[in-house]
């Protein structure tokens, strides 16, 4: 075990319901039936096994690089003491499983003080595979760096992975991860980061396909000062269900989190799933924290489910809060609208280009702005139809 | 510099908790530990109780061995089922007269200061539960006239089973959860109030529990039917003495009101530090109806307690108000829970917090739109204020939407007292203990202010007794 997965495990352990103890050992984690705290709402029959034990195997996804210049991308052996320096440590079965399965890891590597023009892209394009792949990418900016990683996942695939982010001292790095995926993919991911003293790590999911995407997002800090951004967007269409789960461990003194996820939803049985969990420990004194998500439910037979679970040990912070809210269109912003001459149809585009255009601005990755706002605009033309006829009917 | 005490000399000489005294225990001495068929068996004879009664009851231990214990709340770890008192029985009959009562009874209740509230006319009806019965009734005479019932649940199955049956167990099911089973089991005393079409009772109906043995259990069952149009506001206090083991206090409130029925229920909750409070309410509302809950949470050494409202009607409210202190060694888990059956209705969730000298607060909540219910809409607030750097705030609501034509927020805040604040009040002349209590009041200033105001007075008090020493 390396020194850093050690430090992980010594940390003091939190009387909680919501953080199982973690472990590298496949059979310390049951195989879930859906009523534990961390499975309840994810559909378990529609996960191809690979929460059980269907096997795993090479090839369900090819892997394309566009690495910027000055960022090393390499692939290494499963066995790399590279692997675990973020401190992941699994806390659930698919992500022991994946571990344990994955035949090797790549590395994208940010050399100390170097500042990175344009971003490095890793393409995950699904094959169709029906036999589950299991991943692990590590990607470390060292002391004073700054970059942009995004990994997009598109195609159609069953995928279980771990993704490490470790963010040294000082450093400045941003993650977009992309789900992008075909109707009939699934995807299960685990990405922990470690954030530096008088760090930045800016993180940002979109999920917008798939047939069960679940992220899991967890972040620790090394040393005070540091501080993650959190930003999400999702859009869940019929039969779809997204989850994003978020962990934010305040393990040191004047640390900052804000995490901000917002979503829409649309067509029968779309489900969307986010779950917000910020710890405060005793040591970690001075520190700030804020959690939004918001859900916009466009038509009928959508469900969300928002929980923003706060625990907090000490006394000693500048705030700590968070807010959470699902509703449908606003009455009063469409007819603003509608009084200055727009069309309905357009009106109700206008309100979800406004919901979510704030948040593709703070992405701060310009060329994948442009691609969000447009497969934002994609979506809602998928259903604009049902949109009209149900306010029709 | 001024103490507190020296500016509010009613303070003076007054402990951490000053209903920690004890009356002779006779009663209690005698009775029987542990928990079997033969003890509820026992408990159903003694009251002479219909057969239904009983079978629901057995069935109730049956349920009780089977649902497993929560592991999701506090740690209940330490409560020794077998070594508690399911039932002991203080005196022979109920009085109507606090003359009547036996002397220790009657001592406890003048120092809580029950019998001069009903003097004053205060409340409109006041139930006096001692150990597992109630000992003490009374009704104010027009009320009565009315058709208002206010009785002790016992009785109340006495002298009308029919109603009795129809709602007993209807709003909480025997099995609904672990402790809820227990109480059907050995529930005894409580309160069962009807109020009748159309009659508003304009002041409080008050109950005041007491436990006075040692590892006793207290269970009781109350039941109230507003029918349409008519309104009643019930207060409960409860308090106990201070001993070396535990106590276990596990009550069930069924609430339904009916069509453009008002219901709101105050209950401010004083157990001392070693009663576990593991209570069940829920309430039913009818089309128009409103349900408001206003729930204080100060003593106890765990309080496990999410007041329910089922929205079953059409434009159905509910609102509670919730508010907790935790101390020392205490952990109040307490929150709301609003589930909305039907259209167009509407919940409110107000939570307020103080968490200090190591003590836990945990808001757990949720709000349940069920499909259909559209139009509907929610709000949930929560606040919790840390006084220092060793307690404890958890926020854990809970939402589940299955209806798009819905509105719901969720917002929740953590703060400690801020420095600013305590200068600025400090450098007008207050003693730094005095500036926080003040705070403090403040901060739970919203809530305070829809209670009854002797309660309201109470709760202050409260708190200056709980901020007393909250500061180095």
């Amino acid at each position: 075990m390396t020194a850093a997965v050690q430090e992980a495990l010594e940390l003091g352990k939190v009387e909680s319901h919501l953080h199982p103890e973690g472990s590298f050992d496949v059979e310390a984690h049951e195989v879930p039936k859906g009523r534990e705290e961390i499975w309840r709402f994810t559909p378990l029959k529609r996960l191809k096994g690979i929460h059980d034990s269907a096997p795993f195997a090479d090839g369900a996804t090819k892997v394309e690089v566009e690495a910027a210049t000055g960022v090393t991308v390499e692939t290494v052996a499963a066995d790399d003491a590279v692997r675990g320096t973020s401190g992941l440590v699994p806390t659930d079965r698919v992500s022991a499983r994946a571990w344990a399965a994955s035949t090797g890891a790549t590395v994208v590597r940010i050399p100390t003080d170097t500042v990175i023009e344009g971003a490095t892209v890793i393409r995950h394009h699904g094959t169709g595979s029906q036999t589950a792949g299991a991943g692990h990418a590590v990607i470390v900016a060292e002391k004073f760096a700054k970059a942009t990683v995004v990994l997009v996942f598109e195609g159609s695939a069953i995928v279980a992975d771990n993704i490490e982010i470790v963010v040294e001292d000082g450093a400045d790095l941003t993650v977009v991860s992309v789900q992008d995926w075909a109707d009939d993919a699934v995807h299960l991911s685990t990405q922990h980061a470690k954030v530096g003293r008088d760090a930045n790590l800016k993180h940002v999911s979109v999920s917008f396909g798939g047939d069960v995407v679940r992220h899991d997002f967890t972040a620790e800090y090394a040393g005070p000062g540091g501080s993650v951004e959190a930003l999400g967007l999702y859009f869940a269409d019929a039969g779809q269900h997204i989850e994003h789960r978020l962990f934010v461990d305040h393990t040191a003194p004047k640390t900052k989190s804000n995490v901000v996820y917002k979503g829409a939803l649309q067509g029968e049985k779309a489900h969307a799933v986010w779950i917000g969990n910020v710890l405060i420990r005793k040591e970690a004194e001075g520190i700030e924290t804020y959690e939004e998500n918001r859900n916009l439910i466009l038509t009928d037979g959508a469900w969300a489910d928002s929980v923003p679970n706060l625990e907090i040990e000490t006394g000693e912070i500048e705030g700590a809060g968070h807010a959470s809210a699902i509703g449908r269109f606003d009455d009063e912003q469409l007819f603003y609208l509608q009084s200055r001459g727009i069309s309905e149809t357009e009106a109700k585009r206008l309100v979800v280009h406004g919901f979510f255009n704030d948040l593709i601005r703070q992405i701060g990755v310009p060329e994948l702005e442009e691609k969000l706002t447009s497969t934002v605009e994609a979506e809602l033309a998928k259903n604009i139809n049902t949109l009209i006829t149900k306010d029709n009917a | 510099m001024t103490s507190i005490e020296e500016l509010n000399p009613e303070l003076k000489g007054i402990g951490k908790y000053e209903f920690g005294w004890a009356d002779s225990d006779v009663a209690g001495a005698t009775a029987q530990r542990g928990l079997n068929d033969a003890i509820v068996r026992d408990i159903s004879g003694k009251k002479s109780e219909p057969q239904w009664m009983l079978d629901l009851r057995l069935k109730g231990l049956k349920l009780f061995g089977r649902k497993p214990m929560p592991t999701w709340g506090s740690d209940l770890s330490e409560i020794d089922f077998d070594n508690i008192k399911y039932f002991v029985r203080s005196s022979e009959k109920q009085a109507t007269s606090w003359e009547d009562l036996p002397e220790d009874i009657k001592n406890t209740y003048d120092r809580l200061g029950i019998p001069e509230a009903e003097k004053q006319r205060l409340v409109a009806g006041v139930a006096a539960q001692y150990e597992s019965e109630v000992v003490y009734h009374s009704i104010r005479e027009d009320l009565e006239e009315k058709g208002v019932l206010f009785l002790d649940t016992d009785t109340a199955l006495k002298e009308h089973p029919e109603i009795f049956q129809e709602y007993f167990g209807t709003v909480i099911p025997v099995g609904d959860n672990k402790f809820a089973a227990l109480n059907t089991a050995v529930w005894s005393g409580g309160s069962f109030i009807y109020v009748p079409k159309g009659v508003h009772v304009d002041i409080p109906l008050q109950a005041y529990f007491r436990i006075n043995t040692e590892n006793m259990g207290q269970f009781e069952r109350t039941l109230i039917i507003a029918d349409e149009d008519s309104y009643v506001h019930y207060v409960e206090g409860c308090t106990a003495p201070i001993y070396q083991s535990d106590s276990l206090h596990s009550a069930v409130v069924e609430i339904i009101v009916k069509k453009n029925a008002r219901v709101r229920y105050t209950t401010i909750q004083n157990w001392s530090n070693n009663v576990y409070n593991l209570v069940t309410k829920r309430a039913v509302c009818e089309e128009g109806a409103t349900m408001e809950w206003v729930d204080g949470n100060i003593g106890s050494k765990v309080t496990m307690k999410y007041p329910a409202v089922y929205l079953m009607g059409e434009h159905a409210k509910g609102e509670t108000l919730s508010i907790a202190f935790a101390g020392e060694g205490q952990h109040q888990d307490a929150g709301a829970k609003m589930v909305h059956a039907a259209p167009n209705t509407s919940s409110s969730i107000l939570s307020k917090s103080v968490a200090r000298g190591g003590g836990r607060t945990s808001y757990r909540g949720l709000v349940q739109i069920n499909e259909g219910a559209h139009g509907s809409k929610s709000n949930v607030l929560c606040d919790a204020l840390l006084v220092d750097q060793i307690s404890r705030s958890d926020t854990y609501p809970y939402v589940d939407i299955r209806e798009d034509d819905v509105s719901m927020g969720h917002e929740a805040s953590v703060s400690k007292v801020s420095a600013d604040q305590l200068f600025y009040l400090m450098s007008r002349g207050m003693a730094e203990d005095e500036a926080m209590a003040m705070i403090v009041r403040g901060f739970v200033e919203p809530i305070a202010k829809e209670l009854p105001m002797e309660y309201a007075l109470e709760l202050n008090r409260l708190i200056e007794l709980q901020m007393e020493g909250a500061v180095g």
